[in-house]
């Protein structure tokens, strides 16, 4: 039980400054990418009109994708945002379906992934508002209903980043911990799979969608 | 009579295992109940497919009761793991595991009773979409034990994890407190995301066309009222990893008792009131489907107003704990 909330962690000392790199969680991030440009070269090889199994599964997904995004901004922005969001719902699926896998982990169990994500989805939806309101518009809209609301609503914007991050952490980190104590009581008899299922397949599936959601929505919420 | 540090891991720990359980028993108990009545009204309005509405109700009961369950798993693990530890800082432990565990079951059962009970309405009003019903009612129930899931992981870290090296004096309430923190918090986010899968259910059985939109909006307007249990989730972590220099003057402990306890109690309020902004939202979605995206931006911005209490209450929890 000892394993747990312990970080394989490489430490260098650059000009007094200390780098910390979680080896990994770096190792994994590189096997999820690896997987996603592989599929992704499999599934676009050799397109036809008659579709492979792979180019089939490539192209629903593409198409329930760009209809979501559409839903949520329109058509002219869902061709512009929608790459970026298959991506990142690519990504985090593989990155939470990877712990049903003896002796890999799921990169976003380690904050720094889901923090880095929610934090790309932030800059991205405020960089969209600007864009299509203009700076003023943008910046007026901290200061309602009244002009001394502006902390409250920077520090409600902010927590968005908390939330958004924290949501996929905690559901991917309490379930790997639940499966490993559970395992560890039960001398890993039966439960493990069924765990590994919900926690891994169902919860990750769920919490990678709602990510990806979440990021379309704040993006559609600073464009009108 | 002498309190050794032995025997008061113990006391700790049977007192934990009981507030767990005995707390962690009444919301899926009052869920159940909601299931069974809808269910009972559903059967009196189409008696022809009983047999549907009892498998239905009884599956949907199952679901719901598994927040309990977690707090058996803690409450068994609090009387019978013998823990090892020395410290008397491990009895403050084992009590905040089970105060988080028993609160924080509260909120999941009782919401899950709700798509359980309006899956039973939907299907006697649409027995053709069963299928479609007893999915979403399994997948929203099973989003609702979100909060519980953050309980007992909170629960099972302050079990095992290892806080001897911790100076007892402020120590006891940074772990106590952690156990509030997501426990009561977890209470409403239970709650409101149990609101939000029951209308869910209701409005796929008025337009089985919705589904795709309907279980959109519902698996978003859930997670955003997870968010209340997520920043309990963060104070807790916060309390639990930090380590506090030792100080025997009182104010350093209650400063990080009373973050937990702003948190918690802060918490569950937004977790319901997001949760009732989810559902009004998810129910009319499915009856304007042409108009889901716009639905689904005002429920978002609607449930940021309501969110913000919990991020004063947030940032209440963080000065006690950064700044006192």
């Amino acid at each position: 039980m000892g394993e747990l909330g312990k970080i394989h962690q490489l430490i260098i000392s650059v000009a007094g400054y200390k780098i910390t790199l979680n080896l990994e969680v770096i190792v994994m991030t590189w096997i999820v990418m690896a997987i996603l440009l592989l599929f992704g070269y499999l599934a676009t090889r050799k397109q036809g009109r008659v579709p492979r199994p792979l180019q089939v599964i490539g192209e629903l997904f593409v198409v329930q994708f760009y209809g979501l995004t559409e839903d949520a901004l329109d058509k002219k922005m869902a061709e512009k945002y929608g790459p970026l969001i298959c991506a990142l719902f690519l990504f985090m699926l593989l990155s939470n379906w990877l712990g049903i896998i003896p002796h890999l982990e799921e990169p976003t169990k380690d904050l720094n992934t889901p923090l880095s994500l929610g934090i790309m989805g932030f800059v991205i939806a405020h960089y969209a508002g600007i864009k299509s309101k203009g700076f003023k518009a943008y910046a007026k809209e901290y200061f309602q209903p009244m002009f001394f609301m502006m902390p409250l609503n920077v520090i409600g914007e902010l927590a968005k980043i908390v939330s958004i991050s924290f949501r996929l952490f905690g559901n991917i980190m309490g379930g790997s911990i639940i499966i490993l104590v559970v395992s560890h009581l039960t001398y890993s008899i039966i439960l493990p799979p069924l765990l590994n299922a919900f926690f891994g397949l169902f919860v990750g599936t769920i919490q990678a969608f709602v990510f990806t959601m979440l990021t379309v929505v704040y993006i559609s919420v600073q464009v009108k | 009579m002498t309190w050794d540090t032995q025997t008061l891991i113990h006391v700790a720990a049977y007192a934990g295992g009981g507030i767990a359980m005995g707390l962690g028993a009444m919301g899926a108990a009052i869920g159940e109940g909601y299931t069974a009545a809808q269910a009972n009204l559903a059967v009196s309005r189409n008696p022809k497919i009983s047999g549907d509405l009892f498998k239905n109700m009884l599956v949907g009961q199952a679901v719901a009761e598994s927040a309990s369950i977690f707090a058996l798993v803690i409450a068994i693990l609090l009387l019978f793991m013998d823990s090892g530890a020395s410290g008397l800082i491990k009895a403050s432990a084992l009590l905040g595991a089970g105060i988080c565990m028993g609160c924080g079951a509260i909120g999941s059962g009782v919401g899950s009773g709700f798509p359980g009970g309006q899956a039973c309405l939907g299907i006697a009003r649409q027995p053709a979409v069963t299928t479609r019903i007893t999915t979403n009612m399994l997948i929203g129930s099973a989003v609702c034990q979100t909060p519980a899931i953050f309980s007992m992981v909170v629960a099972l870290m302050l079990i095992f994890m290892d806080f001897s090296h911790n100076a007892f004096y402020p120590g006891w309430a940074a772990l106590i407190g952690a156990g509030l923190s997501t426990g009561l918090a977890a209470i409403g986010s239970g709650y409101g995301g149990g609101m939000a899968a029951g209308a869910c259910c209701e409005g796929i059985a008025r337009q089985p066309d919705s589904v795709g939109n309907a279980t959109t909006t519902m698996l978003v307007g859930q997670a955003v009222s997870q968010t209340p249990a997520i920043f309990g989730l963060l104070v807790s972590f916060i309390l639990m990893f930090k380590t506090f220099p030792e100080s025997p003057a009182l104010s350093a402990s209650m400063a990080l008792l009373g973050a937990g306890i702003s948190m918690g109690f802060g918490g569950i309020g937004p977790g319901i009131g997001n949760g009732m902004a989810a559902e009004g939202a998810v129910r009319w979605v499915s009856r304007r489907l042409d108009h889901a995206g716009e639905l689904m931006r005002i429920m978002l911005v609607g449930q940021a107003v309501s969110q913000s209490t919990a991020i004063y209450a947030m940032v209440i929890s963080l000065v006690l704990i950064f700044v006192v």
